[in-house]
């Protein structure tokens, strides 16, 4: 096969010698992702869903929570493990109590974030996403997802080293890795929907 | 806004109502009170001409610059 020459290209390119710029054919989404009856509204109603289940765990986790001051606690066990095997610890009341706690808290930042993301989606299904409230309920995610993180990996610390010592393996700042990398792409989302709030804001004093 | 539209003044001289000049243009009222008020961020040259033609004037009458402090007023951009 031969090879072309620059002498044969030559004659292909345009006289300014800039290649023409290959047009790659627009992918279009062949349905609505925005406003009534798109695919945003279809998501809000599986928001909508998880949160009402997400609002019962969390009832039920601060029930069991309360119960768990007054239960007797004795006779039983629980075994910390992150594999087969593990260590059998005697189920004390603070440990209860903290795991107990530490789910409830970890459920009820899930709530708060799906609890902003359905107001989000409410606004995507009306077909009007740049308001200003978004730029706040996305910021709010950024931080409650943060802190959720955070308040996850210090806990599991925290058991690793002080509860079971030598049964989990040690908290390592990788892990860290990809929720850091999602929390700043929730803020840059903010930023871009600070941008499109006040963009929309000029278009509408334009007149 | 160092910028003001002097709206009033030139419909008082023509004696023409606020309404009218938004039929006769084709913007709606509201947009046109955002206009006279000063609350507006921009006019588009479609407008100004459209203005212009119906007021009989030049966009000179229209628009004054009235040198002042900046205004630096943070936007309402979900800050506050």
């Amino acid at each position: 096969m031969r090879l072309p020459t620059l002498d044969n290209l030559k004659g292909r390119l345009p006289a300014n010698g800039v290649a023409a710029r290959v047009r790659f054919p627009r992918f279009r989404a062949p349905w609505r992702t925005l406003g009534p009856g798109s695919v945003a509204s279809l998501l809000k109603v599986a928001l909508d869903v998880a949160y009402l289940l997400l609002m019962l765990i969390t009832a039920v986790l601060l029930i069991a929570f309360v119960a768990a001051i007054f239960i007797p606690v004795a006779n039983y066990n629980v075994t910390v493990t992150d594999h087969d095997g593990g260590l059998q610890q005697p189920l004390t009341r603070p440990l209860l109590l903290f795991g107990l706690g530490a789910l409830s808290a970890w459920v009820g930042g899930f709530l708060l974030i799906l609890r902003n993301l359905r107001l989000i989606f409410r606004t995507l299904t009306a077909g009007d996403p740049f308001r200003p409230e978004n730029v706040r309920r996305l910021r709010a995610i950024g931080l409650t997802l943060a802190t959720v993180t955070a308040g996850v990996w210090v806990a599991q610390g925290m058991v690793a080293a002080r509860l079971v010592p030598g049964v989990m393996d040690p908290q390592g700042f990788g892990e860290l890795l990809t929720p850091i990398f999602s929390v700043l792409v929730v803020f840059v989302l903010a930023e871009v929907f600070r941008e499109g709030a006040r963009l929309r804001r000029e278009s509408e004093l334009t007149i | 806004m160092a910028i003001r539209i002097q709206l009033d003044r030139i419909l008082l001289e023509r004696r023409m109502s606020l309404t009218e000049l938004a039929d006769r243009v084709g913007v709606t009222l509201a947009n046109l009170s955002i206009l006279k008020t000063g609350k507006a961020r921009a006019i588009r040259f479609s407008t100004l001409d459209a203005l212009c033609r119906e007021l009989n004037c030049q966009p000179g009458d229209l628009l004054v610059h009235e040198p002042g402090p900046q205004d630096l007023t943070a936007d309402d951009d979900g800050d506050d």
